[in-house]
């Protein structure tokens, strides 16, 4: 399987005529893209597009999803199968990639969800959307009393045509750089690199409900078992985030397209360990799913011989629990695990930082305490609605004050502990 | 017997078999665990998705109240789920107004929505649009 990413770096943004790509600034017809997303019934008459650029005095809040401008040059199938194309299985042939520049979805859908992004000033450092270039649809719905599911999909969408049809209207230039994937079929990968240990990756998707949904080829993840997928496939959107909350570690559509996990366990795959395999698994609500996942999931990893598992989560509460299920069911089988979470320790950083725990965990690296607080200072022009801050998950009344700036947990902002590490603080080795 | 124990009216409103606790959520959980303890099982994690207990006020469990030997998963479920209340500061329905009050209600529901559809416990169909659960636009 070999795919081709062909990036074009857009270092900046800007309204025009026609949309389209030249020496890095990417030109957006506005008309074009309200046109696209007013297709939707389910969409209201005031919707907007807006541009946030890095180092703007700009808040956008509240955001519900972050998807970064993909479209396939050639190979099966297109990006976001199962959603907003057919689903022919993707992860071959040619991609185009808008590196640096991402589509946001904002607007009010249950108002305690989704989460804020500042391009500048202290809280642009918790949020790895404050470098890239913007463009920020604010959505309505049609019906204010609209079924909040259809809402939520109507929105979702919008993001997705939007950001495939920005990359598609810069089919035509050529990439500043392309990176070529080449991955080999299961029986090579068993008998390569013999001395090495095999590796895989448990990459858990939250799949509790209504804002707290992922989609796998556009199936509702929560009804499937878990299966194997290649890295590949995550880079063409076969993996797309239906997931509001909370906002600091959803896995956003960018991320899951991004996924630094996957992209760091290829750049060391044949150095340091074969990485053979990535297994998708559920978060469900009910005991019954959470034994039968994870026991199946650690099942695929015993039969395909790994000798240790990456394991990620998405979200914390009784999610926690099926990460240690993950773990420990992974240990008993003789399988190393290291985990990849965050933590809810409290404004103090003294509580428990998990719900559960096992003795077999002994690998785990954190991506940050969510309930850190932050003051966030005004800024000159906010996309959205920023009276949400006294109600968004993370804030509390009296969050937004008089002069505009706002003092809320970090799980309030977009990306701020992601459980894939797509974050730009942390501990590095120099 | 399976039946939800829950503090959010909607909700109970709208299931079969559902037993209310005025309450709060750590109210839910203290009750589920007398529950196991005289030998009910535990279906859904009594712990919420994504909401620490000083934010969500409201909570919903499903559990197959039987009377039988005490069941130790469940009961070991329950106790930590209880730690966890009740290493927190919690918050009741009354501290919210309606508006986000209803909010949390709808969340909650929608959380069980899909358990209570594959236990046979949803009397309303369109549970999601029952009037108590109406989140009005502001």
């Amino acid at each position: 399987m070999k795919l081709e990413l062909h990036r074009l770096k857009v270092n900046s943004l800007k309204f025009g005529e026609k949309t389209g790509f030249a020496d890095g600034v990417l030109t957006v017809n506005k008309a074009e893209i309200l046109a696209l997303i007013s297709e939707d019934p389910l969409l209201g008459k005031n919707l907007d597009v807006d541009i946030a650029m890095p180092g703007e005095s700009v808040r956008v809040m509240p955001v519900k999803d972050v998807i970064e401008p993909r479209w396939k040059l050639s190979g099966k199938g297109q990006v976001f199968p199962g959603m907003i194309s057919d689903v022919e299985t993707v992860g071959e042939g040619q991609t185009l990639v808008l590196s640096g520049c991402a589509v946001l979805t904002a607007g009010k859908l249950v108002r305690f969800q989704e989460g804020i992004i500042d391009m500048s000033g202290p809280g642009a450092d918790y949020t790895p959307y404050s470098k890239t270039c913007n463009v920020v649809l604010v959505l309505e719905p049609s019906d204010p009393n609209m079924d909040k599911h259809d809402y939520e999909k109507a929105c979702r969408i919008a993001g997705l045509k939007t950001a495939a049809y920005l990359a598609k209207s810069c089919a035509d230039v050529k990439a500043d750089t392309v990176e070529t994937f080449e991955l080999p079929t299961m029986r090579e990968a068993m008998t390569q690199f013999p001395e090495l240990p095999k590796v895989g990756y448990i990459y858990m998707l939250q799949t509790q409900g209504l804002l707290h949904d992922t989609y796998l080829y556009g199936v509702d993840v929560k009804k499937i078992l878990p299966t194997i997928i290649s890295p590949l496939e995550v880079m063409d959107g076969a993996i797309v985030s239906g997931n509001c909350v909370s906002a600091c570690d959803k896995n956003s559509t960018y991320s899951h397209l991004n996924n630094p996990v996957i992209a760091d366990m290829l750049k060391r795959h044949g150095k340091d360990f074969n990485f053979v395999a990535t297994i998708v698994t559920n978060e469900n609500v009910t005991l019954a799913d959470k034994k039968r996942s994870s026991s199946y999931a650690a099942k695929l990893a015993g039969m395909l011989g790994l000798d240790g598992v990456v394991i990620t989560e998405e979200g914390f509460g009784n999610p926690d629990a099926d990460l240690i299920m993950n773990c420990r069911k992974c240990e008993q089988l003789g399988i190393k695990t290291a985990l990849l979470t965050d933590e809810y320790a409290g404004q103090d950083g003294a509580s428990q930082s998990l719900a559960d725990s096992c003795p077999e965990g002994t690998a785990c690296v954190t991506a940050g305490n969510a309930n850190e607080v932050i003051t966030l200072p005004p800024m000159s022009k906010v996309i959205g609605y920023p009276e949400e801050a006294n109600v968004i998950a993370g804030g509390w009344q009296g969050s937004l004050a008089d002069d505009g700036s706002i003092t809320v947990e970090l799980q309030a902002i977009t990306g701020a502990t992601s459980e894939l590490g797509y974050t730009k603080l942390g501990a590095y080795t120099l | 017997m399976l039946k939800l124990i829950t503090n959010n009216a909607g909700l109970h409103v709208s299931v079969s078999s559902s037993e209310y606790v005025d309450g709060s959520s750590l109210d839910v959980l203290i009750r589920v665990r007398g529950l196991v303890h005289s030998g009910s099982i535990i279906l859904t994690h009594p712990l919420c998705g994504n909401l620490r207990p000083n934010q969500q006020p409201f909570r919903s469990v499903i559990v197959d109240a039987e009377s039988r030997a005490v069941d130790l998963d469940s009961l070991s479920i329950i106790e930590s789920a209880v730690n966890v209340y009740q290493s927190s500061k919690l918050v009741f329905p009354k501290d919210f107004d309606d508006k986000t009050r209803a909010d949390y209600a709808y969340i909650d529901s929608e959380l069980m929505r899909e358990s209570l559809g594959r236990y046979g416990l949803i009397r309303d169909e369109r549970l999601c649009n029952a009037p108590s659960l109406k989140v009005k636009e502001v």
